[in-house]
């Protein structure tokens, strides 16, 4: 039974990874739906799980995402990607706090520390190390 | 013998940062969690000097976890009336803030969140922490017991500034105020405002009046003729 959802969610997924290729606005739409889901939605978890006797940051009042362009972006391996920014809201004031890119198929995420790339996960507390070459566009004659 | 009013507001003072201390300890246990960041240290990178700062970071969380209690504990009449007990406790102390929990935090400022003027505000605090402690020490030596309390008073109020600090970060996020201008006033003000109170406690003007109230003996914490020759 458990299976059986499993490859339904997964047929889903492709299915609605195949139309927002298709489709610029949907890409757009599915992308930003993948940033609240596997970003936004996991950051706000991991507020509630913070003290606030740490010098660390309090959580912002508020958080959103933005896909910076509607256009696929390829990196060197020819890997469909779109660039997301995720702004945070403190007192009256909204300010961009991550960058990062999403890639499409797999809806991976990964954000950017200075110069490199790593996954999200990084964000959750894992150790996780970059992954070169990840969000980095590619001109098409570089691409393997 | 009744409860000692006039002692009150130093005893709340000293329960308040015993508090401080414990909330600040539990929330640092997220740093030697196996194989996981914590956020403090994701929020700071990318770091030029990633190892040691993250290594600097364990330091000076040990050596404060450490220190601040022991040091609270000698800030106490009934620690300070036991001279046995006050010095080898003072010195394990004292090592430990002039070995580990300065340098630390040395190296710790220059990676500061809100820049310059938070680098130069730990520094600052340091520097205070690092001059207080020799003098309070060569003050002990010498038994000038007056001069050490003074200096270890410094000492004990820039250890503070780590509550306080916390404190009003919290009452400025509550507030809404901009998180780095709330972070650069949250340690500037405890800084500057504890070595001033501490300055304040021991002019002239303010002994000769508690002492014409008789609000608090003028003779040293430690009584001399306990102090060994």
């Amino acid at each position: 039974m458990i299976g059986s959802r499993s490859f339904t969610a997964f047929l889903l997924a492709i299915s609605l990874s195949l139309s927002a290729a298709a489709d610029p606005a949907s890409l757009v739409t599915w992308a930003k739906g993948r940033v609240q889901s596997g970003l936004l939605q996991k950051l706000k978890a991991q507020d509630g799980e913070r003290s606030k006797f740490s010098r660390g940051a309090q959580p912002p009042r508020e958080r959103r995402a933005r896909i910076v362009s509607s256009e696929l972006s390829r990196d060197a391996k020819g890997r469909g990607f779109l660039l997301y920014e995720v702004d945070v809201l403190y007192g009256d004031t909204w300010e961009t706090q991550l960058r990062g890119c999403v890639y499409e198929k797999t809806g991976n995420l990964f954000v950017a520390v200075g110069e490199e790339h790593r996954p999200v996960a990084f964000l959750f507390g894992e150790d996780v190390e970059a992954v070169p070459g990840v969000c980095e566009v590619s001109p098409p004659a570089d691409r393997s | 013998m009744g409860f000692p009013i006039r002692r009150l507001p130093a005893r709340a003072w000293l329960t308040f940062l015993g508090v401080g201390w414990a909330l600040i300890a539990f929330a640092s246990l997220q740093y030697f969690q196996p194989g996981r960041i914590a956020p403090f240290i994701i929020e700071r990178m990318p770091l030029a000097f990633e190892k040691l700062w993250r290594a600097s970071l364990l330091v000076h969380v040990v050596a404060a976890v450490v220190s601040f209690p022991l040091c609270l504990l000698l800030a106490t009449r009934w620690l300070q009336r036991r001279v046995r007990l006050h010095r080898p406790i003072g010195r394990v102390a004292g090592l430990v803030v002039l070995l580990a929990l300065v340098p630390s935090g040395f190296v710790l400022a220059f990676e500061a969140k809100g820049g310059a003027p938070s680098t130069i505000g730990f520094l600052l605090s340091g520097v205070i922490v690092l001059v207080a402690m020799v003098r309070g020490v060569a003050a002990a030596r010498r038994h000038d017991l007056r001069a050490h309390q003074h200096a270890m008073r410094h000492v004990l109020a820039q250890m503070s500034v780590a509550v306080t600090s916390r404190a009003m970060l919290i009452g400025f996020d509550f507030a809404g105020v901009e998180p780095t201008l709330g972070y650069v006033t949250a340690l500037w003000l405890p800084v500057v405002g504890s070595a001033l109170v501490v300055e304040w406690m021991n002019t002239p003007s303010r002994l000769s009046l508690s002492h014409l109230f008789k609000s608090r003996p003028l003779a040293p914490a430690v009584p001399l003729e306990r102090s060994p020759s």
